[in-house]
């Protein structure tokens, strides 16, 4: 026990404040604390972290947490709700100041974790085998039977050959009483496992030296474990199982943990459609072909996993996998019917079945829970309804809190709770200790509650042995997330980091370093998934539309700024605007120039609805406005989440934050920044991307993704520029040449002249310009040359075809001919003609792409079935 | 009797199926009043892998995988089965039926009737229970009424009240529509009659199956004309199931033919499958129910 007196005045003050907020909670003289005990004295196990926080000033200590908000911004750290909207992505913060457990403590927990880990396999095997639980009274069977997770296909009478549960998380709490409590179990795809490395490496690198010095156990053996428990499931004799990561997809609220496992563990990430099962075997579809798979550590809820035997409305699932999963041909981690454990009526059996199976009293106790099957229980809920969360086990994600219902819902709950009482389960409120937490903004540490996660292995080496043999390892730490007892992880707005103390400071491991055993070589290339190549191909079109759009509305504010202020620049903004593919006010009208308006109201009306027409496309939800275009990008490049390097991340992210804020951009020079911003940043991720990721499959998709855009933007700014405008000619050849940022080159080559056949050959037939149509050609002609050849038949394929199709018209336009454009319609009609020819097979290039290499599957579909009669 | 049942499904799609895996309940389970001598699946196009499972309920699920190109699919059972006289309750079992709800929902020793019979006063994706369902059973289960009497009351209450109406309802129509509207097919009042027994507490379960149809009389039988039939067994305390057919108001005897039960139709759906390509569907499907009279074994020969 310290003495507050031992620390720094800082240190002390904060203290200080953490005592009196301590005040705001119910019962602050007979709460358990987790930092201070009742006399008041600094509990010994946080001596460490104060002491090495005290060795920072308070600047100092501002700048570490900023620093640390700041990386795990950068990288992304998110848990999003459903809805795929960049502004609602939950950037959590992260607490600078760990939850610290004692090595005593941390020996209570684990030991009574590793048994619960034990406990809840013997009860998933019971009830999927001999269900002797049901059959021996010890399990009301419509307490199983009523769970919609309790998958009958996967009951059978075949004994296991390995355990269902691989990896499990337990959520517990400290109670005011200073008792442990658990609170539920995760056991299909426990999330939080990435998050809880994640923060450990983010504050171990905004604070290197309390991290270095810190007797703390490390978690990335954990994770090493983890793998090779995972490789271990495949029995046949490969070299390197080839395990993939089920996702529900780039939409699901855990994606960004899905990716981030995926990436460190070095998993492929994949979706239900990417997954075919044929003659018998789940493979994935990628660009070489099919490529059998080993292993799925799947992210999706059991009954969404097979559409044939399950829930024949998913289509997250992959049909047939039940029973490729049942022929052993692939195995499943957790094994599918774990979800029956997450059934909230279970905890008020455990006491009793763990005696039973195991012959062990529980050693960590379950948060209290009353059945309604059993009368007596009932009356008790029926008693005072008020102190009790009810959960209805048809629909266990709900929870009801009876105080907060009106006569009518309460009515039909009591009701409910008479007729099907079995159905019912009614748990204990909570009132858990208080812990501190960093407030930075106040420079204090405040009294509040934690949740913790902890997450369960089963030793790899100890899957195939006897199951009484079997043991579990528990992750050395975890993720903790402040908010009252019970509060879901995805409704906190703060994580923090778990520290379990070891007696001695603990070695570091790295995943990369410590790999051990042979590796087989390997280079990223047909490997690659369908879906993966499809969405790096439209990151590219989306990310350079934006680009492009992005210049020209630039260049539009610029000239609609000048329009205003000069007379004599020329009426651009109507060609502008079909540029921009958006309606011209109602008030403009034809030849009418802002800058001849001599009646000052009208002026004033006109600048006013072409200002707003313009400021238009920063809103959200504007069809075709820029949020709209980024969201579009930002979708495709969060499902390749783990194909893009942390730095090319980085400046997704600086973009989202820059989207984040457009929506309430104000004036027209502010637009003109924020556009600037984008495109820099849309120029340092492509930059990134060529710089960082293999130039193999993936990135030419991403490159012709790109090029493909940037040629057909460019041809209908040349066509719109020289011949559909409504003022062709040198005016907007310049915002042609600025939009496509060729001002300079051609400023240098040219000097101030503009001359339409110059910008022509600078544009169109120039190859070393990389903006012109002929280096892009030539590009994608070489991209599309590479990629894998599927039918591996001796002809040229469509793609190829359009290709060359669009080259040959450019090098056959006779150039003389063209000379004269300004002034013979002879030239125009050739220039027309060419543009026409280059455009057509160049927008059918897409399809022919997508056709050939993303085998856009259909959706399965149900057969029909015929009504008995 | 003996039969010789046939059941041909065939589906023509409009665009061609790449890849389709599939769940056949179709062949015929063995019981103590059912002998299956034979049973024999044609699958066309050959299936990749042929699987066969008995599922929860002891049904034999055969599961197929058809991975080269196809428009049409054309699934075949072939079975020779021999039905017995199914076992009635005895006069002895007087118990009431409200008694036997008390004492299925009070004991606690299980024996395997009890096991199943938990499940089956249950909600289930077809059929959950309601108030109003309820109160169409409380004409016949009176209180106090013996269990088997109210039973059968049921059942003939069901086929007095109800159209058979095929053009009335859906694989899909909701209970209460059925309720509502007085019409429907085998399956609906099928479902109809579990939802009245489990919304009053009794388990009851749903039987999929076939029936001998004779011809009017004096005309030839029509080949393909029978159907796929469907009717449901209720738990008797102390004995065991005792089967209704509320389609007929009849009690199944040797003319009825097992194929399997569950909690619904969606546990004992034929046939189903999840397919990739397709296009629209139209599917058709024949049955026969032939009895194998020892003249018509002589003419076989």
């Amino acid at each position: 026990m310290t003495d507050f007196s031992l620390l720094s005045s800082e240190m002390q003050q904060r203290l200080l404040a953490y005592v009196t907020s301590r005040q705001a909670f119910a019962d602050p003289s007979n709460g358990f604390d987790e930092l201070l005990s009742t006399s008041g004295k600094i509990r010994s196990q946080w001596q460490p972290v104060l002491e090495e926080l005290a060795k920072l000033d308070r600047e100092a200590l501002l700048n570490r947490c900023e620093e640390a908000q700041n990386l795990l911004h950068e990288n992304g750290v998110t848990f999003n709700t459903y809805e795929d909207d960049p502004g609602q992505l939950r950037s959590w913060q992260l607490d600078s100041l760990p939850y610290v457990i004692s090595t005593q403590d941390w020996e209570f927990l684990e030991g009574g974790l590793m048994q619960r880990s034990r406990l809840l396999e013997a009860i998933v095997e019971d009830l999927h085998g001999p269900r002797s639980l049901i059959t021996q009274g010890l399990l009301p069977a419509e307490l199983i039977h009523s769970f919609p997770g309790y998958l009958l296909p996967a009951v059978s009478d075949q004994p296991l050959r390995r355990p269902m549960l691989i990896f499990h998380g337990t959520d517990v709490i400290r109670n005011a009483m200073g008792e442990w409590e658990v609170l539920c179990d995760w056991t299909q795809s426990p999330s939080g496992a990435g998050y809880a490395l994640e923060n450990r490496i983010t504050l171990a690198r905004a604070f290197p030296n309390q991290y270095r010095e810190a007797p703390l156990k490390r978690l990335a053996g954990f994770l090493q474990a983890q793998h090779r428990a995972l490789a271990s499931l495949c029995t046949s004799q490969r070299e390197q199982p080839n395990i993939v990561l089920l996702s529900p997809g780039s939409g699901s609220p855990g994606y960004f943990e899905h990716a981030w496992l995926a990436n460190y563990m070095n998993f492929s990430l994949v979706e239900g459609a990417d997954l075919v099962v044929r003659d018998g075997q789940v493979s994935m579809r990628t660009l070489g072909g099919l490529r059998q798979v080993d292993v799925i550590v799947r992210h999706i809820n059991d009954p969404w996993c097979d559409p044939l035997e399950l829930r024949g409305d998913s289509l997250l699932g992959v049909p047939g996998l039940m029973q490729a999963a049942r022929d052993g041909e692939v195995e499943i981690a957790n094994a599918l019917g774990t979800g029956i454990l997450e059934n909230p009526a279970l905890a008020a059996f455990l006491d009793e079945i763990c005696q039973t199976l195991l012959g062990e009293s529980l050693l960590i106790k379950h948060r209290k829970t009353l059945w309604g099957g059993d009368s007596e229980h009932l009356s008790q809920i029926l008693m005072s309804p008020n102190t009790w969360l009810v959960r209805d086990i048809t629909e266990p994600a709900k929870v009801i809190k009876p105080e907060v219902l009106n006569d009518g819902e309460r009515l039909q709950l009591l009701d409910k709770l008479q007729s099907t009482p079995w159905r019912f389960v009614a748990q204990a409120k909570l009132s858990g200790a208080t812990s501190p937490i960093y407030n930075r903004r106040k420079d204090i540490f405040e009294a509040n509650n934690v949740n913790l996660r902890f997450f369960s292995l089963i030793e790899p080496d100890h899957l195939f042995i006897t199951p009484a043999d079997r043991r579990y390892r528990i992750m050395p730490g975890g993720l903790a997330w402040v908010g009252e007892p019970g509060t879901l992880l995805m409704e906190s707005r703060t994580v923090k980091d778990i520290w379990v103390m070891a007696p001695v400071p603990q070695p570091h491991i790295s995943m990369l370093s410590q790999a051990s055993g042979p590796i087989v070589v390997t280079r990223d290339g047909t490997d690659l998934a369908c879906r993966v190549a499809d969405s790096l191909f439209w990151m590219g079109r989306y990310g350079e539309r934006l680009d492009v759009r992005s210049r020209l509305l630039r260049e539009t504010l610029g000239r609609f700024l000048q329009e205003d202020q000069s007379a004599e620049e020329s009426g651009l903004l109507p060609d502008l605007f079909t540029a921009l593919e958006i309606q011209l006010p109602e008030l403009a009208m034809e030849e009418e120039r802002l800058s001849n308006i001599e009646d000052p109201q009208r002026h004033q009306q006109l600048y006013r609805s072409y200002r707003n027409s313009l400021l238009e496309l920063f809103e959200e939800n504007h069809p075709d406005g820029m949020p709209w275009l980024f969201n579009h990008f930002i979708r495709n490049c969060r499902s390749v989440r783990d194909h893009l390097g942390d730095d090319a991340w980085r400046t997704v992210n600086n973009l989202r934050q820059r989207f984040n804020d457009m929506p309430r951009t104000q004036g027209i020079i502010v637009g003109q920044r924020q556009l600037e911003g984008v495109v820099t940043d849309l120029a340092a991720f492509f930059g990134l991307c060529n710089e960082t990721m293999p130039h193999h499959y993936g990135w030419r998709f991403l490159d012709i993704g790109r090029f493909i855009e940037r040629v057909l933007y460019t041809l209908e700014l040349l066509k719109l520029a020289l011949l559909s405008a409504r003022q062709p000619g040198i005016a907007l050849c310049e915002v042609v040449l600025a939009t496509t940022d060729n001002f300079t080159v051609y400023r240098r080559r040219y000097r101030s002249q503009l001359h339409p056949s110059a910008i022509l050959d600078l544009l169109l037939f120039d190859e070393t310009n990389p903006r012109s149509i002929g280096y892009m050609l030539k590009r994608l002609e070489r991209q599309i040359r590479r990629l894998p050849q599927p039918n591996h038949s001796p002809y040229r394929n469509l793609e190829s075809r359009l290709v060359i199709q669009a080259t040959s018209a450019l090098h056959l336009v006779d150039i003389d001919r063209l000379s004269q454009i300004e002034s013979s319609k002879a030239s125009q009609v050739v220039l027309s003609t060419l543009l026409d020819q280059l455009i057509e097979p160049l927008s059918e290039l897409t399809n022919a792409i997508s056709h050939s290499h993303f085998s856009h599957v259909e959706a399965p579909v149900q057969l029909v079935t015929m009504q008995s009669s | 009797m003996k039969y010789h049942l046939k059941h041909t499904t065939r589906y023509d799609y409009s665009s061609d199926v790449t890849l389709s895996h599939n769940e056949a309940r179709l062949l015929p389970r063995s019981l103590p009043w059912q002998q299956v001598s034979s049973a024999q699946l044609t699958i066309n196009p050959q299936p990749v892998r042929l699987r066969e499972r008995l599922d929860f309920f002891g049904n034999r699920v055969s599961y197929f995988t058809i991975q080269e190109l196809h428009s049409c699919l054309e699934v075949t059972l072939d079975s020779e089965i021999t039905t017995l006289t199914r076992q009635m309750p005895p006069q002895g079992i007087n118990i009431s039926w409200n008694d036997a709800v008390e004492r299925m929902k009070s004991q606690r020793s299980f024996n395997p009737l009890l096991e199943d019979a938990r499940l089956m006063m249950l909600d289930s994706d077809f059929v959950q229970s309601h108030p109003s369902l309820m109160e169409y059973a409380s004409q016949a289960f009176q209180k106090n009424r013996p269990i088997v009497e109210a039973i059968q009351t049921l059942n003939q209450q069901i086929f007095t009240d109800f159209t058979y109406d095929p053009e009335h309802t859906t694989i899909a129509t909701p209970v209460l529509d059925v309720l509502n509207s007085r019409r429907g097919v085998c399956q609906d009042f099928a479902h109809l009659a579990i939802g009245c027994l489990r919304s009053i507490g009794l388990p009851a379960r749903y039987v999929s199956g076939y029936m001998e149809t004779l011809p009017p009389p004096g005309q030839p039988k029509l080949q393909g004309a029978d159907a796929t039939h469907a009717w449901l067994a209720v738990a008797i305390p102390d004995w065991g199931w005792l089967e209704i057919d509320p389609t007929n108001g009849t009690l199944p005897d040797e003319r009825y033919l097992t194929l399997g039960w569950g909690r619904d139709f969606a546990d004992v759906t034929p046939l189903k499958g999840v397919m990739n390509g397709g296009g629209k569907d139209s599917l058709s499907v024949a049955v026969d129910v032939t009895p194998l009279s020892d003249k018509h074994i002589l003419e076989l020969f």
